[in-house]
């Protein structure tokens, strides 16, 4: 499929990058635009023309869901509803251009990820369930402070079935009198939110460098081994 | 397309899905391999029964439990790392976080709400109308009994919230978006619509008191039988295991495009529960999911079972308070 991608797209694509730019910008580029776009540059096969580059990636970009637009030495594509096995499935959107360098023609690109930003806010909003959940356990607490205690359920004392005494499985514990921390055991934690804000954190780490390589290399196989 | 003929039904029409057992392929390599993945299964869950019949009680608890479920979990999750089942069904960063985003919602929000209108909930409310005294005989019996009890009642449970879900439109708008994953992975079980997560995990164990143990036992069915339900390794189960119980065979013809197929298979861990209503279908497939394999985003996910709700729920009341006129086909009846 192509023709999908707008000039919008391809207007978004390496103006910023030139040294030209001013100071402001190019840090907001590398530190907040960074969270969700990777970019890079390759060089071509010695005597490989613009076309030729192209040609190779073509096939990135004709997976399901993948609209794609070339303009002369710029190629703009666009992803929805990415299959999970297409190779670039973590990035919705891009724009890929070959420049003449001093070694020679270079690929450079700049790619869009929501999966990429949607991990960057998971730690965020997991931290925020963290807190509900804190906030709740003391409402909570003042609710049942002001009820006062319930009254305890008899539950008859477990003992052993024989067969199981036979095959040597432990005695259970007497049953022993409800304490505090029994009773707030049952209520819910807030360790598990922090637990995965924490593993989310991780995986953006993870992924923004492995995604960053991955990509590189994927573009380098296709543009020097096809 | 023909697809084969099992019972009433014609499978695998709409979509591919093999049938019988004796056509599904098994785990190829030397004879190291061969023996790890046919033996696997079963030691995992007789040693894990070993475990919590025989360990004392400073050990058999609930974080023990937990402790346990996430290391099992990491192997499974490297297993399906070194030995796909099908390489259309490869972990990527991308899906693994998805995945994990959906078990996070599962373990914060969930068991938020579930805490105040859950299963638990709801038991503690009416427990003290029960004379415990009545229920002794339950914690006499020997522990596997209970733990076996504890287990088929709660995924007797699930097997008609199941198939409740793909038979009333209201609950199928909860579980629609969970048969939109294309491939198995370990923590696909928790994809889906934060309801679907609620409602599944609805059940009525609460109400008998066991050993603790019992139902640590219980969780070891859970653990080592129905994790299984999505994975991506090929094992080469016994027969008296695929028999018994729900496997990713069962489960991937569950989700297959084949609207016949994702018609069976609703039981957790025991699938000899659909055997006994007729809805196992013994096969298996790789071409997963619904609208041809459309994959669904987080955000639809998460809005799907409300913004569907409304609308058939104004398709459905906004027509008849229309009049009769309204109520009158628009489009040729099937």
């Amino acid at each position: 499929m192509t023709g999908g991608a707008s000039a919008a797209d391809r207007a978004m694509a390496f103006d910023a990058t030139s040294p030209r730019a001013p100071l402001g910008y190019s840090v907001y580029r590398r530190f907040i635009d960074g969270i969700w776009h990777v970019e890079g540059s390759l060089a071509l096969a010695p005597g490989d023309s613009a076309d030729d580059a192209f040609e190779r990636l073509d096939p990135l970009f004709q997976q399901t869901g993948t609209t794609h637009d070339r303009a002369g030495d710029t190629l703009t594509f666009r992803k929805e509803n990415q299959a999970a096995q297409d190779k670039m499935a973590v990035f919705d959107g891009g724009v890929l251009r070959i420049e003449q360098d001093a070694p020679g023609l270079m690929l450079r690109y700049r790619l869009a990820s929501r999966a990429l930003l949607f991990c960057f806010l998971a730690p965020f909003l997991f931290l925020a369930f963290a807190q509900t959940t804190i906030v709740l356990g003391k409402f909570e607490q003042a609710r049942t402070a002001a009820k006062g205690k319930k009254p305890e359920v008899k539950k008859p004392p477990v003992v052993l079935n024989p067969i199981d005494k036979a095959l040597g499985a432990p005695e259970p514990d007497p049953p022993k009198k409800k304490k505090k921390a029994d009773e707030d055991d049952k209520k819910p934690s807030a360790t598990p939110a922090y637990v995965f804000a924490g593993m989310f954190a991780a995986l953006y780490v993870i992924g923004r460098v492995l995604e960053d390589r991955r990509i590189k290399a994927l573009f380098r196989r296709r543009l020097l081994n096809a | 397309m023909n697809g084969v003929r099992v019972g009433k039904r014609i499978i695998g029409a709409q979509a591919p899905v093999i049938v019988g057992w004796e056509n599904i392929p098994k785990v190829e390599g030397g004879p190291v391999k061969q023996i790890f993945f046919t033996w696997f299964q079963p030691t995992m869950l007789f040693a894990l029964i070993a475990f919590w019949f025989y360990a004392p009680n400073s050990i058999a608890k609930a974080s023990t439990a937990i402790g346990i479920g996430i290391g099992f979990k990491l192997l499974l999750l490297g297993l399906e790392w070194l030995a796909p089942r099908h390489e259309s069904w490869r972990l990527t960063w991308k899906e693994l976080t998805t995945d994990l985003f959906y078990v996070g919602i599962g373990f914060t929000v969930v068991r938020l709400i579930d805490s105040y209108i859950g299963d638990g909930a709801m038991i503690e409310a009416i427990q003290h109308a029960f004379d415990w005294e009545k229920f002794a005989w339950f914690t006499g019996l020997p522990l596997l009994v209970q733990a076996l009890m504890i287990s088929l009642v709660f995924d007797f449970g699930q097997y008609w919230m199941h198939r409740g879900m793909h038979n009333w439109h209201p609950l199928w708008l909860a579980h629609a978006p969970h048969h939109y994953i294309t491939q198995l992975n370990v923590n696909k079980g928790a994809v889906g619509n934060p309801v679907e997560l609620f409602l599944i995990g609805l059940g009525i164990g609460g109400f008998f008191d066991f050993v603790p143990r019992a139902a640590l036992l219980a969780g070891a069915f859970g653990l080592a039988v129905g994790t299984y339900q999505h994975i991506n390794v090929r094992f080469n189960s016994p027969r008296w295991w695929r028999f018994l119980f729900n496997t990713t065979e069962h489960h991937s013809v569950h989700h297959s495009q084949d609207f016949e197929a994702s018609r069976s298979n609703y039981s957790n861990t025991w699938v000899i529960i659909d055997r006994l209503f007729g809805t196992c279908v013994d096969g298996e497939a790789e071409l997963l999911g619904m609208e041809g394999g459309r994959p669904m985003s987080v955000r639809e996910t998460m809005t799907y079972t409300f913004t569907e709700g409304w609308k058939s729920a104004r398709e459905r009341f906004g027509r008849r308070s229309m009049g009769p006129m309204a109520s009158a086909p628009m489009v040729p009846a099937e």
